[in-house]
């Protein structure tokens, strides 16, 4: 709720800038609707589902790297796990496809629980060789473990769809499937963003010893993101899977696929609800542009991580807070710190003298507006006042 | 404000106390066996030469780490070794020596991480709710912040981080505040407003354990001193005693 007080240099969540949000919310919606009909053709339109797929991922990694910055080079094991539970549970108890994507996403959550209670309890780089160390760990054990998992050999998924939905068909209803997914994920992230849980989470980011001394729990908060985050990540997978119908423990279970998730969110901005998504968007494109374009080499790679290397350098924070800190600047308003001159504060006192009798006192005073104007200088109406004009 | 009853009662309570406290960093003893008691309800400072352990102390107190022996208890509560979010939620908040604040998270984001209560309710609740932000700008104009609320801890002043600091840690509404350095680093003009907060806040009911090495604030803000060295408590007692005790010159000025 925003109270009187509230006009103080808040302009970009104002009234028009929650519209011009929505506008903006509207268009990407209908981006994404309109783009299996926009497409060419339908290997373009598979590009679509893979980059969809992609933004599933990072958006659900962004649960754990863009609140905690807790940065997880192995996601790939939710997703792989995710895809092999739901593929298995399918093949195995013929159960619907999709109540098996959801179901393999639980499992993978119960699974996250010790897996983060083990992992949680070290931070910075310790925290990233683990997450790697969970992906190497699964890609031996699913390629050992032959007779369930089909290792190296692969496992083929029965498609949810009949045999006479043909392939472009097939892309369009998972692209749809895809953004359905994503555009819960997204919500979720936007939920929690505002939550007093969310804000919890941000202060574990800044300075996690300092945020438990307010009281916050800082572990079960860790906890709770990683074990969301892994949910949706396997979702991703799950979902992944049903389209593709084939899964190969070496690209499931991949550290590059993890990479990607974070390149992808890092390049966005990891404080952004739709970083991960643009990212993705730009580095999908991209990876599938250089396999098209160079065939199956390494290029890519190369790259991807030069790609990486600009983004950490010149962009550490990603293309949306660089981008609307860039517009910001036409905004004279909008600065953080406003400057008050001694002729708008004398001014401003000279009108809040006459209802409240609180400015009366020191008008004469000067030596108030110096840049401590911060200090006790009485009616708090004042501030409020010379920012909203 | 809230107004916690003081009582007038003239008899000494003992709010944090602590019993043989030991805690070791390889073969330093940084805290050596410290039994401390706190008076409740009143200033209380804690002050000792450099490397006297009084950081180290506060950190074994609230959780930050983990003492190798002793007891510590609040209000006859114990509270040895429990997590720090426990210990800030039976009561006790803190601030650290070289100001701590979120710094890419707005002023008011910051005073809305304290948490007061585990329920799932206050916790999926929007963090900007009404009641939440008005007592965080209730803080703000207190400490005389509240026209930054949407800045970034990282781009308002170090005297207005100390400020912040101040005000997130009364967000979680603690009935004992420890301020490690509140006068450190910070201007003069500063330095007596933080005093008369402090005073202010002490005579709403706050308890106050103070580490600080500006003498002259220390001597006259606090109503019981307790003098440190070598990570145990050589002499307490109102300023004017320990001021004139032949223990605290010789561990300040080593004569």
């Amino acid at each position: 709720m925003r109270s009187a007080s509230d006009t103080t240099t808040a302009t970009s969540t104002g009234r028009g800038g929650m519209l011009l949000k929505g506008a903006g919310l509207l268009v990407l919606a209908a981006l994404v609707l309109a783009f299996p009909a926009m497409a060419p053709d339908p290997f373009i339109l598979s590009v679509g589902v893979v980059i969809m797929s992609y933004a599933v991922l990072a958006t659900s990694w962004n649960f754990v790297g863009g609140f905690t910055g807790y940065i997880s080079l192995g996601h790939a094991s939710y997703s792989g796990l995710g895809a092999y539970a739901t593929a298995l549970l399918v093949i195995h108890t013929g159960i619907n496809p999709w109540v098996a994507m959801l179901l393999g996403g639980l499992v993978v959550a119960a699974l996250a629980v010790p897996i983060g209670i083990a992992s949680l309890r070290v931070r910075g780089a310790s925290f990233v060789i683990v997450s790697i160390a969970m992906v190497l760990i699964l890609l031996l054990v699913f390629q050992s473990w032959g007779e369930v998992t089909g290792g190296s050999n692969g496992l083929r998924v029965p498609r949810p769809f009949g045999p006479d939905v043909l392939r472009p068909e097939q892309h369009e209803r998972f692209f749809y499937l895809h953004a359905a997914l994503l555009a819960v994920a997204l919500l979720a992230w936007w939920a929690i963003d505002r939550s007093r849980f969310g804000t919890g989470l941000k202060a574990i980011r800044e300075d996690e010893d300092k945020a438990q001394s307010l009281g916050v729990p800082t572990f079960s908060y860790k906890l709770t993101a990683f074990v969301v985050s892994a949910f949706f990540t396997a979702l991703g997978g799950g979902l992944y899977a049903l389209w593709f119908g084939f899964l190969d423990p070496i690209f499931q279970f991949s550290i590059l696929v993890g990479s990607y998730m974070v390149l992808m969110s890092l390049l966005g901005g990891i404080r952004s609800l739709f970083g991960p998504f643009l990212g993705a968007v730009i580095v999908g494109y991209a990876v599938e542009f250089f396999k098209n374009q160079y065939g199956d080499t390494q290029f890519h790679l190369v790259a991807m991580g030069l790609l990486l290397g600009i983004v950490v350098l010149f962009m550490p924070d990603g293309i949306i807070p660089a981008v609307s800190s860039l517009l910001r600047r036409f905004r004279p308003e909008a600065a953080s710190i406003r400057e008050v001159s001694q002729a708008d504060l004398a001014e401003q006192r000279r009108r809040t003298s006459s209802p409240s009798t609180s400015g009366t006192a020191r008008v004469a005073s000067p030596a108030d507006g110096e840049s401590t104007g911060d200090a006790d200088d009485g009616s708090p109406d004042r501030l409020s006042e010379g920012v909203q004009r | 404000m809230t107004e916690t009853a003081t009582g007038t009662t003239t008899a000494t309570r003992i709010g944090l106390a602590t019993e043989g406290l030991t805690k070791s960093f390889g073969g330093v003893r940084a805290v050596d066996g410290a039994s401390v008691q706190f008076h409740h309800g009143k200033v209380n400072a804690l002050i000792g030469p450099n490397g006297s352990g009084k950081t180290t102390f506060f950190n074994c107190v609230t959780g930050m780490i983990k003492p190798d022996s002793g007891t510590a208890t609040y209000l006859g509560q114990d509270i040895t070794g429990k997590a720090s979010h426990r210990i800030a939620r039976a009561g006790i908040g803190r601030s650290f020596q070289l100001c701590r604040v979120f710094p890419r998270m707005t002023v008011m984001e910051n005073m809305l991480v304290a948490v007061r209560s585990a329920s799932l309710r206050h916790l999926v609740a929007p963090a900007r709710s009404s009641a939440e932000v008005e007592r965080a700008r209730e803080l703000l104009t207190r400490v005389g912040i509240d026209h930054l609320e949407n800045s970034e801890a990282r781009d308002i002043s170090y005297g207005q981080q100390k400020l912040l600091e101040l005000a997130g840690v009364l967000m979680a509404d603690p009935e004992t505040i420890m301020l490690d350095e509140p006068a450190g680093g910070v201007n003069p003009a500063l330095i007596d407003r933080i005093a008369s907060l402090v005073r202010d806040l002490n005579a709403e009911g706050k308890t106050f354990i103070v580490v600080e090495h500006n003498m002259d604030l220390v001597m006259s803000l606090s109503d019981h001193v307790v003098v440190f060295d070598r990570g145990r408590q050589i002499c307490e007692g109102p300023p004017s005693v320990v001021q004139n005790d032949p223990r605290v010159l010789e561990a300040y000025l080593g004569i």
